[in-house]
């Protein structure tokens, strides 16, 4: 009778165990060094958590180019976790059918065109929690003490560019800071913004998916601007080997420039404490559009991308769960919390006029560049594939804006990549 | 049967029933399985892999696309030529100043003992530390380089050293003749110190001077030294990854682009998952490398008869 009732009382604390254990999310991310992305997901975690008793997610974090080699491991050995960063250009994850259909996710709180870059063969794929326009950032002092006034269209014109970069250098000064040392696309903004005035949205995604020539004149009178620009010694000497995070203290810290190309996440790096990394406090921070190229088919013209997003592996094991989660991160409330926070754009439908806190100046003048634009969809290396994708790399990002390469050789080598 | 005489009796267990089976399958068995887990099977895979697209759930058998794709593959041309330069510059360069240093400190110069450990130190240091280093050395505006040649009014000849598709390569190749030479030296002093020394002391007796004892004695003794660490250095070379991937990633221009960091890029750069035509890359540089090392080889010997 002794024994009957210990094994009742095992199998008892064996059910009641089971029954209360907890579903544990294993969570890979980008974003180990930039501080304030990661306390917002930290905190969107501890959120999930809270509400969801049950549910532990333990997170990990990475850099990029580590977590993507990991990721790429991990899932073709069926131990990739749970949930992942992952971007819209990522397309052999679907191709593979290794990320969860997020067909039931709350898609009305999403805006539609992330919604649109993060579907593949008409099923969407990924949260896009991150999304960013390629901005100029000035130091307001440094253009006052060069004699220039960005006018209230916030547009300066490509004579101006070059006036800029004259009048910089003979100060000793560097025009515009810009690193491309551990990066595959900051140094391609410069062509890429300029094409997609010149040409058009519609004209530009012919170009850049093969069905339109590099040799095409409005092409070629672009990169040649572009080359009168650098060859003015618009950039640093520095730029090939420059990393991104060097860069963005370069422009700020030192030795500092007038201008700083870089995407609108700019922020979660430049806005942390200047001990770590940040921008010292009360810099003169602007911000102005893309200068207006001439003979533009469209000078509002714009790159609007999604960056970071989680995914939810295709194999987990916890598929309602991992849902639930990003569920969780797809809401007004959420994505408020992200612009006040983080100060970058989201995929998520938010209230702008809401972001509040020490830095909601900065995003009313964020939103202002944006006034009146018309956005393309996605950079370049997001919209190639393959060997365009590895040219494009190679000639735009680093070799034709450090000046290696001349026009023609530059036009040459993409006409060839695309099999022209 | 009795033994012929002068002949050892033929024994009554037959040879295989005296081997100690038991034993020798003990202490082999541990490496072999090493050996066929880590060298013999991942070689075998790859060459499987070469001949097929290989995706996580799905393995299709292409023949050899794969190949044909190669051979019309730049890049990929690119970076074996670009391999080859530096596995054959870099090992003279680095042999012949070995060679200048081991015979500076065999002749006894003064501080021969911080040299030694001055020269040997590079190469204690991994890939990533003397990448680091040197990218810092060749910093445009504040790196070493640059600056000793503005001190010293070479404003001309101020370079973006590995920004430059034009001098990216040499600028690497300086780096692992930096980091090399001392390891050459050490071995090539080992050498010198091993020679015999009544072969020197006659040569002396002749009044042969320091050029000639150089030339007809000394090199010939450390050649067969001379021709190993060449060999060593050329199979490092061909491999070379990781103090490229630190500095330019292949760039500028695949300028400095080898067949491993190219292999890597293929693998887990581009936006696929095909491990099939990475792994062709690496069968294709496998056979490669082993010609090249044959043929070394092969060179190396039909000079010994000749000189013999």
């Amino acid at each position: 009778m002794r024994i009957l009732r210990i094994v009742f009382s095992l199998l008892l604390l064996a059910f009641v165990s089971s029954a209360t254990a907890q579903v544990k999310l294993t969570m890979w991310s980008h974003w180990a060094a930039e501080k304030i992305k990661r306390d917002f997901v930290e905190d969107s975690i501890k959120r999930f958590e809270a509400a969801n008793p049950g549910v532990k997610i333990e997170a990990q974090w990475y850099e990029k180019t580590a977590l993507y080699a990991a990721l790429k491991t991990s899932l073709r050995a069926g131990t990739a976790p749970d949930i992942f960063y992952a971007e819209p250009d990522q397309t052999e994850y679907m191709d593979n059918g290794l990320l969860l259909d997020l067909s039931s996710l709350n898609w009305p709180a999403i805006e539609p065109w992330a919604k649109e870059i993060w579907s593949y063969k008409g099923k969407p794929y990924g949260l896009p929690l991150e999304a960013s326009t390629v901005e100029i950032y000035y130091n307001k002092k440094l253009m006052a003490d060069l004699g220039i006034n960005v006018p209230a269209s916030m547009q300066l014109d490509s004579a101006a560019v070059l006036d800029l970069s004259k009048k910089s250098r003979s100060k000793s000064m560097t025009p515009m800071a810009l690193g491309v040392g551990d990066r595959p696309f900051p140094g391609a903004y410069l062509v890429q913004e300029a094409l997609l005035k010149k040409l058009g949205t519609a004209d530009y995604d012919n170009l850049l998916k093969g069905k339109l020539s590099w040799s095409d004149p409005r092409v070629m009178d672009t990169l040649r601007l572009i080359r009168s620009w650098t060859d003015a010694g618009l950039l640093p000497t520095t730029f090939t080997t420059l990393k991104l995070g060097e860069a963005h203290t370069y422009f700020h810290t030192n030795p500092g420039a007038v201008m700083f190309v870089n995407g609108s996440w700019y922020t979660s790096r430049a806005f942390n404490p200047p001990d770590k990394g940040g921008q010292p406090a009360n810099f003169p921070l602007g911000i102005m559009k893309f200068p207006a190229i001439p003979g533009a088919a469209c000078n509002e013209c714009r790159t609007l991308s999604v960056g970071g997003s989680y995914v939810a592996n295709a194999a987990t094991k916890h598929p309602k769960e991992a849902l639930a989660f990003l569920n969780s991160l797809a809401t007004p409330d959420t994505a408020n919390r992200w612009l006040e926070n983080v100060l970058v754009q989201t995929g998520i439908k938010a209230d702008y006029a809401k972001v509040g806190g020490p830095y909601a100046g900065y995003f009313r003048e964020l939103q202002a560049t944006s006034q009146g634009s018309k956005y393309y969809f996605g950079l370049p290396f997001q919209v190639m594939q393959g060997k365009p994708k590895e040219v494009f790399t190679q000639v735009f990002n680093n070799a034709f804006p450090a000046g290696s390469i001349s026009v023609d050789e530059a036009v040459k080598q993409m006409n060839a990549a695309y099999g022209k | 049967m009795e033994a012929a005489p002068g002949r050892r009796p033929l024994p009554l267990i037959s040879s295989v029933q005296r081997q100690p089976w038991g034993a020798i399958i003990a202490f082999l068995l541990p490496a072999f399985t090493i050996y066929t887990a880590f060298t013999a099977y991942p070689v075998v895979r790859t060459l499987w892999n070469s001949f097929h697209t290989v995706l996580p759930k799905n393995e299709e058998f292409v023949g050899l696309d794969n190949y044909a794709a190669l051979a019309q593959d730049e890049i990929f041309r690119r970076a074996v030529g670009n391999t080859f330069i530096w596995a054959c510059a870099s090992p003279l360069a680095e042999i012949s100043i070995a060679l200048l240093l081991a015979l500076a400190l065999f002749a006894k110069i003064p501080g021969m003992r911080f040299f030694r450990v001055a020269w040997f130190t590079p190469v204690l240091m991994s890939y990533v530390v003397v990448g680091i280093i040197w990218v810092w050395i060749y910093n445009y505006d504040w790196g070493a380089a640059n600056a000793i040649l503005r001190a010293l009014g070479l404003e001309r000849w101020v370079q973006a050293w590995i920004g430059n598709p034009k001098i990216a390569l040499p600028s690497l190749i300086l780096v692992t003749t930096w980091m090399w030479t001392g390891f050459n030296m050490v071995v090539l002093l080992a050498a010198l110190h091993s020679l015999p020394s009544e072969v020197i002391e006659a040569a002396e007796l002749d009044n042969c001077g320091w050029g000639a004892k150089l030339w007809h004695i000394i090199i010939p003794l450390v050649k067969p030294t001379l021709l190993n660490l060449l060999v060593l250095s050329f199979i490092g070379k061909m491999k070379i990854f990781d103090l490229v991937w630190i500095t330019t990633k292949g760039g500028p221009l695949w300028s400095t682009e080898t067949a491993s960091t190219y292999t890597y890029k293929r693998a887990f750069e581009w936006t696929t998952f095909d491990l099939g035509y990475p792994s062709t890359i690496a069968a294709v540089w496998f056979v490669i490398v082993l010609a090249a090392v044959l043929a070394l080889t092969w060179l190396f010997r039909q000079r010994d008869r000749l000189e013999y």
